[in-house]
Order: structure tokens, then C-alpha cells, then sequence
């Protein structure tokens, strides 16, 4: 039985707020570490690619950014979904903490995704499935964000946005499948979960530690937005004396 | 060391990408810290007001 409940500390906001104070800086660290060793690789290490030369690098800041604001988006529909069904603040505080750094990592995406494509397509900007379905993610978090912002009775606005957050799910397959599903100027995946990459392996190593890295930073700066989150939602509660005084 | 920074004629793209994406990195932290310590001195506010 105790292994099954284990999870259920997960509700507690005063347990999570002590695991994020004590888990965050290890995140941060390491999250450091490993993209200075990354950029080291990327920039220094790795060979130029025959066909794109030395601009090919901007894979390595655009694709873990790209990955993460995916990969957020889809953390904060599934901490949402959790929160709705099964009605556990904590799981909403999550979905909170998530958005801003989503739509941060969004734009970082948009950003290095033109810079790559004004030298290798020409343009900085092409209504293309994948470029467009991107920005609809943007506007996505703006929505969550927006929502959650305009309603005050945090309970209604906790129900609202999880809603918006679980439908707008739809949009990460099709961001993701996109370059697979559409002709598309923008080149298919690079790296595979299963499978051979179709770069070389002296290429592959410094972007798969780069992508290691923004996950970890990302568990960081969740864990940090989390506290402040959890602190406002828990203003009235005895724990919070404590923790703050 | 020209040669590194000229990047094979690309530097122009790949440093202002790279700038703007740690640029990002270092806000999105910024932003999270300030929003922690914004919540300990409204809670703070909040513990003083009713003691």
C-alpha cells in the first residue's frame, strides 16, 4: 500500500514547496554545468556541416528551446488535466508556474528559428505549417495566461484555464508531425528517440547534453515559480508563517 | 579568433541567436526569482497586518 501512496505527499503544498526549495538549486547547477559543456562541444568541437556550414550551430540553442516549449506546454495540459479531475491545487500551481516560462521558450524558438531561416531559406519569416502552428502555441500560453489573469475567483480561474490548457493539447502533435505531415521548408527531426540520428555523432552528443540541460533548467526556474505560486494561493495557511518568517 | 567569431560568413545569424536564446534563459530566471521574493514580502505584509 505505502508504494502506492507515496505520490499522495504531492498534494501537500507545504511538502512541495520544501522539496522545490531543496531540489532547485541541484537543478540549477547541474542545468549549468551541462550547457557550458554543451556550448564548449557545439561551438568549439563539432565539425561545420557540409551542406549548411557553420550555421547549422544555431541547432543547438533552437532546437532544446523548441523541444521545451513543447515539452512545458505539455507538462502544464497534463498538470492541469490532473488538477481538474482530481481536484489537487498543487497540480494547478504547476500548470501556473509552467506558462510564463512556455511562452518565454516560444519566443526563443520563433527568435532562432528566423535567424536560421533568413540565411538558409532566405526569409526570416514563412506562413509554413510549422513556423505557423508555433506561433498558435504562443498565443495559446497568452490565452492561459490571459484567462487566468482576467478571472479572480482563483478556483474559476484554475477551471478555465486547465480547460484551455487540455484543448489546446491538440496543437503539440501537430507541431511536432507537421515537417512529417505537410510539405514543409523546415527540415524533418534531426534527432530520433529510437533510432540512428541523421547527424554525426561528434554533432549529435554536445545537442543531446544541450537538450539535457534546458530540461534541467527548466525543472529549476518550475521549481522556483512553483514556491512563489504555491505562497500566494496558501497566503492564509499556518505553514506559510512559518516558511516565511 | 576572427575566424571563430566570422563563422564561416553566418556569425550574423548564429551569435544573436545564440544571444537571444541565453538572453531568454537568464530573463526567464530573473523573472522567477523576483516573483519568489514579490510572494515572501506579500506574505510577510500579509503576517504583519494580521499578526
Amino acid at each position: 500500500m505505502a508504494t502506492w501512496t507515496w505520490f499522495h505527499r504531492f498534494a501537500s503544498p507545504p511538502w512541495v514547496y520544501g522539496f522545490a526549495a531543496r531540489w532547485a538549486p541541484w537543478f540549477g547547477a547541474a542545468a549549468v554545468l551541462a550547457m557550458l559543456f554543451a556550448l564548449y562541444g557545439g561551438l568549439i568541437l563539432a565539425p561545420p556541416d557540409y551542406q549548411q556550414k557553420d550555421a547549422f550551430r544555431i541547432v543547438y540553442i533552437h532546437a532544446p528551446v523548441a523541444t521545451l516549449s513543447l515539452a512545458v506546454y505539455s507538462t502544464m495540459a497534463l498538470a492541469a488535466a490532473v488538477g481538474l479531475i482530481w481536484r489537487m491545487k498543487v497540480a494547478h500551481a504547476v500548470a501556473a508556474s509552467c506558462a510564463p516560462i512556455g511562452a518565454w521558450f516560444t519566443v526563443a524558438t520563433l527568435a532562432t528559428g528566423m535567424l536560421w531561416g533568413k540565411p538558409m531559406w532566405g526569409a526570416y519569416w514563412v506562413w509554413d505549417p510549422r513556423l505557423t502552428s508555433e506561433l498558435v502555441l504562443l498565443f495559446l500560453y497568452f490565452g492561459y495566461m490571459g484567462l487566468r489573469a482576467g478571472i479572480e475567483d482563483p478556483q474559476k480561474a484554475d477551471k478555465a484555464s486547465a480547460v484551455l490548457a487540455i484543448v489546446g493539447a491538440v496543437n503539440v502533435p501537430i507541431i511536432k508531425y507537421s515537417v512529417n505531415w505537410w510539405n514543409s521548408l523546415h527540415q524533418p527531426a534531426t534527432t530520433k528517440l529510437l533510432g540512428e540520428a541523421d547527424m554525426d555523432w561528434s554533432m549529435v552528443w554536445p545537442l543531446l547534453l544541450m537538450l539535457a540541460a534546458f530540461f534541467l533548467y527548466f525543472g529549476w526556474v518550475m521549481l522556483i515559480r512553483l514556491r512563489a505560486e504555491l505562497l500566494r494561493r496558501e497566503r492564509n495557511a499556518s505553514w506559510v508563517r512559518e516558511v516565511v518568517t | 579568433m576572427s575566424e571563430f567569431f566570422a563563422m564561416s560568413g553566418y556569425g550574423k545569424y548564429i551569435w544573436p541567436a545564440f544571444g537571444i536564446g541565453f538572453g531568454i534563459v537568464v530573463l526567464i530566471y530573473v523573472m522567477a526569482v523576483s516573483s519568489l521574493s514579490a510572494a515572501k514580502q506579500e506574505a510577510k505584509r500579509r503576517l504583519e497586518m494580521n499578526p
